[in-house]
């Protein structure tokens, strides 16, 4: 994740481009990630089904906001690094029988995670006796709404930081299930 | 539809010995991600071929004949043109800046696609490449659907949140309409008398009075609507966020079902006895084929990896 990170070029475009959150690239993105845990589905989902709970993932700090699980709820996650760099979610899906759901990004600015228009969803399975599979699925544009983005914002760029919030949260979630 | 009624009079006059097969039509699914584009035997959801088509390929329009369809690529800046039987890609077209929604003339000529970045249509001869005119949109123009009758070629034009409506006779700008926000998709009804966009950032369908140039209606759908299909006196929007396809009845503008369909569903065709319409899965890598009286999903086909398939899709291969 790119928490720390200056440059100066990408700060000057998310200026001219703060605010329009619904311009975009012509090309959407998806990053699929999968966990093998050996821990049972139901302990699985009963640490990840708050979606005002972030904090099994290493790179969030803290977690804020209201409406519980009910679709429609609102929260900002604050990450760990320089400036306290915030994302804004909101449910756009719940189903714990399914023990599943689902999320949009509502305003991020794309120093902090360079994509538009994200949505994702999170998903555990069980998977035989005491094991679960963890999915975490999204679907975002990159950063830079125009042809020819820099390489901050390119496909690549978008690619890698939402595979990089993906492994970290599955993997930390992996080691304290199996602990 | 000409073809058919050809046939079925020559059945009834005995002259044809074997019962012709229908309308033999494929789907062109433009497969985004994968760059490429997958050819499907429609109705039995086979795939064919998969043809290489680079510059991240997202619109399609098959031409009228059913013998060639247009890919646009708008991270290549070029129009990909494709034979259908047997398929093949033939030769490209270059353009500029970010060609997206395309769409051809029920004439087979010219060819309108529709510059994402620059608030501009190209008028492209499909055969020699050769540019003709340009025609000025609103910002971010998306969807383009010609009139039935060929008359007229409506723009979604995103940013701007309005249909523009052209003259193809003398490419002059005859209305704008405003519309919902985000205008993307859009579509003439089969008599022609209406247009709807499908406004992604409002939920809803536009209906424009194509005679009288105004918003006649306004319909809610499911979340982040992206392109409309008509068949059997319905049209048939997909949602993205949704996961679904909202079914509306011409004619009483009312939504009267919500089909689930898989995940992003984008591209939405019928075919031309209205009875299938088929969607494109973006996330699931998957075209369905929707069954238009029951609104069941009868069939599936996979496609390569993140299919948009954004404008008529499907062509009526011509029988050899």
């Amino acid at each position: 994740m790119r928490l720390t990170r200056r440059d100066v070029l990408v700060v000057a475009l998310s200026a001219v481009f703060a605010g329009s959150a619904w311009a975009h690239g012509p090309s959407r993105q998806k990053v699929e990630l999968t966990v093998d845990i050996a821990a049972p589905a139901d302990k699985v989902w009963a640490r990840v089904a708050n979606f005002h709970d972030m904090s099994w993932h290493p790179a969030v700090a803290r977690t804020e906001g209201q409406g519980g699980n009910e679709v429609g709820a609102n929260r900002v996650l604050t990450l760990k690094g320089e400036g306290d760099p915030k994302i804004a979610e909101q449910l756009t899906r719940y189903n714990a029988e399914g023990k599943t759901y689902s999320y949009k990004i509502t305003e991020v600015d794309v120093k902090v995670l360079p994509v538009t228009n994200y949505t994702a969803h999170l998903t555990v399975t069980a998977d035989g006796e005491g094991k679960s599979k963890v999915q975490w699925r999204g679907a975002f544009y990159r950063g830079f709404p125009n042809n020819d983005p820099p390489p901050e914002l390119n496909d690549q760029a978008a690619i890698d930081a939402v595979t990089g919030v993906y492994k970290g949260g599955l993997d930390a979630l992996k080691a304290e299930m199996e602990k | 539809m000409r073809a058919r009624l050809l046939r079925a009079s020559l059945l009834a006059a005995g002259l044809c010995a074997l019962p012709v097969a229908q309308a033999d039509e494929r789907a062109f699914v433009t497969n985004q991600s994968a760059q490429t584009v997958s050819v499907v035997a429609l109705p039995q959801m086979k795939v064919l071929a998969t043809l290489a088509v680079p510059g991240k390929p997202a619109g399609v329009a098959a031409a009228p004949d059913g013998r060639r369809v247009y890919v646009s690529s708008p991270e290549g800046a070029f129009v990909t043109v494709l034979a259908t039987d047997p398929p093949a890609v033939l030769r490209r077209i270059a353009l500029e800046g970010g060609p997206l929604g395309i769409a051809v003339h029920p004439s087979g000529k010219p060819l309108y696609v529709a510059d994402w970045y620059a608030g501009r249509i190209f008028v492209v001869d499909p055969d020699t490449g050769a540019r003709i005119a340009e025609l000025k949109t609103g910002a971010s123009p998306s969807g383009l659907a010609l009139s039935p009758d060929g008359s007229l070629l409506a723009s979604a034009d995103r940013d701007s949140g309005q249909v523009s409506l052209f003259a193809t006779a003398d490419n002059s700008l005859v209305a704008t309409v405003p519309t919902g926000a985000r205008p993307f998709g859009i579509g003439f009804t089969p008599d022609g008398a209406h247009v709807l966009s499908t406004d992604v950032g409002a939920d809803a369908v536009t209906v424009i009075d194509v005679a009288r140039r105004v918003r006649r209606a306004t319909i809610a759908v499911g979340e982040r609507p992206y392109a409309v299909a008509f068949a059997g006196g319905r049209a048939f929007v997909t949602n993205q966020y949704a996961g679904t396809v909202s079914v509306i009845d011409l004619a009483t503008w009312e939504r009267i079902a919500d089909v689930p369909t898989g995940e992003y569903p984008e591209g939405v065709a019928a075919s031309d006895d209205g009875a299938s319409v088929y969607v494109a899965n973006w996330f699931d890598n998957s075209l369905v084929r929707i069954d238009a009286a029951t609104l069941q999903v009868v069939g599936e086909a996979r496609t390569g990896d993140g299919p948009r398939a954004f404008g008529q899709f499907i062509a009526r291969v011509p029988a050899p």
